[in-house]
């Protein structure tokens, strides 16, 4: 396993926000994670990336503890980690976002040819790149994000809903282009409300329900289990 | 008209080192969201560095405000190491322990110097006129470093990988974090770059006001007032709204004296809170 939680806590003050929290990501292939709002979605990426810390349990990424290192350090063993709401710098043009996300790498040729690919990836992106990111709309603040995230190269991406606030036909986009990364190779941790598509997209699937996993299975699964029909997928 | 000129010349000597101080100020409460009243003191230890190694040691005076810059920006790591970095989720804190740092370098320069004014001989005799107006070499050399200070600040922050990793930092802490941006390091470069330039400005000034271990007090209100009215966490509105607040000071301590100048500088930053509470280029809320 790439990366594994082993029954992790997470405490807000008095709330427990993650109760015994397990779960494995292998190194290929699409994982999501969906659940309710509260359920601890967004906390299990954030405790991941060292923005939380656990009262219990570790977390190991290539069979090493990861839990406890400073943020910045858990991005130098490669995981990106695209957070709720995108949270691109909105006083930095997106090609200047783009860069920040290949701060800790040294290989100027390497950095610039993965800006390449994110160019690629996202045309809108080299057209836009001189203007603020806080001119762009939604949805290109998300592939900006997610460009961003690319460039630290990551052995594991985290993207926690992507399909926040986008419209239909952009939600259908940003799921191509999360398939189409998951397809190059990068390994995918989805955090969705969006259950339908989440399902979709992955090949495993964990449901969180007040901070435990409730269920967890194959994808195609779940799709079919009576409860997660009718608790995230509308009937 | 002579006067209206030689008045003009003077404000800009007074914006240079105001500028210097106010972006100083403005890129610590960017990127550590602390609010350091000690920036005062610290623009008061950079002219001591002048009165001891210039005026008292007789070291070259651009030693001893190079040396101003670089031992006030290493007061600055220790004060993020010692005091903002174990507060840094509680801003309230990061206030109270500035007030009391800025006791204790007080303190330290009366010991070390005593109460009274420091004397720092000029470092040059020369003067420029300029259509009329004196400007003496001393002040040229004020305005000339705030200049080229200022521009290096710009290139710095545009250009590099720090200085972007810096402005990331002051837009979102958190996002910059999972950049692999450490907040530690982007704490210590602000610090040491924000008291340096209060530093600078101190060394720079320190023949042409004759320093007190309490010269800080009135350093700090000024500070505030600029950034107040340029827009708290913009370095531009920190540069314009020091040239604004030195040229309506300056004219007004000229033609009228220096206590109403404090006053209508006051309701300067009145009226830019009523007309636009963010100032005049704070545009963002910060988060």
């Amino acid at each position: 396993m790439l990366l594994e939680i082993r029954d992790i806590e997470v405490r807000y003050q008095k709330t427990v926000a993650l109760r015994g929290v397990s779960m494995t990501v292998p190194a290929g292939g699409i994982v999501t994670i969906i659940g309710a709002n509260g359920a601890g979605k967004t906390t299990s990426l954030r405790a991941i990336s060292g923005l939380e810390p656990l009262t219990r349990g570790e977390i190991r990424f290539d069979d090493a503890r990861i839990d406890g290192l400073a943020p910045e350090e858990i991005v130098r063993r490669g995981i990106a980690h695209v957070p709720e709401g995108r949270r691109v710098f909105p006083d930095l043009t997106v090609e200047e976002n783009l860069h920040t996300g290949a701060f800790l790498r040294t290989d100027r040729a390497a950095v610039q040819a993965s800006l390449t690919e994110v160019f690629d990836h996202f045309p809108r992106l080299a057209e836009r790149r001189r203007q603020w990111a806080r001119s762009m709309s939604g949805g290109e603040q998300q592939m900006l994000a997610i460009g961003r995230a690319l460039m630290s190269a990551p052995r594991v991406l985290l993207l926690d809903e992507p399909s926040m606030g986008l419209s239909p036909v952009m939600v259908q986009e940003i799921a191509r282009i999360v398939a189409d990364i998951s397809g190059r190779g990068v390994p995918v941790v989805l955090v969705e409300q969006n259950a339908e598509m989440a399902l979709r997209l992955a090949q495993y699937a964990y449901v969180l329900e007040t901070g435990a996993v409730a269920l967890e299975g194959p994808a195609a699964d779940l799709r079919e289990n009576a409860h997660v029909r009718r608790a995230y997928l509308g009937g | 008209m002579d006067l209206l000129w030689q008045t003009a010349v003077n404000a800009t000597y007074a914006a240079s080192y105001m500028a210097l101080i106010a972006v100083g100020l403005v890129m610590i409460f960017g990127v550590m969201g602390v609010i350091n009243f000690a920036h005062g003191e610290l623009y008061m230890l950079g002219a001591y560095c002048v009165v001891f190694l210039y005026a008292q040691e007789n070291f070259p005076f651009l030693l001893a405000v190079a040396a101003g810059l670089v031992f006030v920006g290493l007061v600055g790591i220790v004060m993020e190491r010692t005091m903002f970095r174990p507060l840094r989720d509680n801003p309230l804190g990061g206030l109270i322990a500035s007030i009391g740092f800025l006791l204790i370098l007080q303190t330290l320069v009366v010991f070390g110097f005593g109460r009274r004014m420091g004397h720092v001989p000029p470092s040059t005799q020369g003067k420029t006129e300029i259509f009329g107006a004196i400007l003496t070499h001393q002040r040229l050399f004020v305005i000339v470093a705030a200049i080229l200070l200022l521009a290096a600040l710009w290139a710095f922050l545009k250009r590099s990988k720090f200085g972007r990793a810096l402005r990331a930092c002051a837009q979102d802490a958190e996002a910059a974090s999972l950049q692999g941006i450490s907040l530690n390091q982007t704490a210590r470069m602000a610090m040491f770059i924000g008291a340096g330039l209060a530093g600078v400005a101190g060394a720079l000034t320190a023949p042409l006001v004759s320093p007190t271990p309490y010269i800080g007090h009135s350093i700090i209100v000024t500070a505030f007032i600029i950034i107040i009215v340029g827009g708290v966490g913009s370095l531009e509105g920190a540069v314009i709204a020091a040239v604004l607040y030195a040229f309506v000071h300056t004219f007004v301590t000229t033609f009228f004296d220096g206590v109403i100048a404090n006053i209508v500088g006051l309701a300067l930053m009145l009226a830019v809170l009523i007309v636009r509470p963010t100032g005049l280029f704070g545009a963002r809320e910060r988060a």
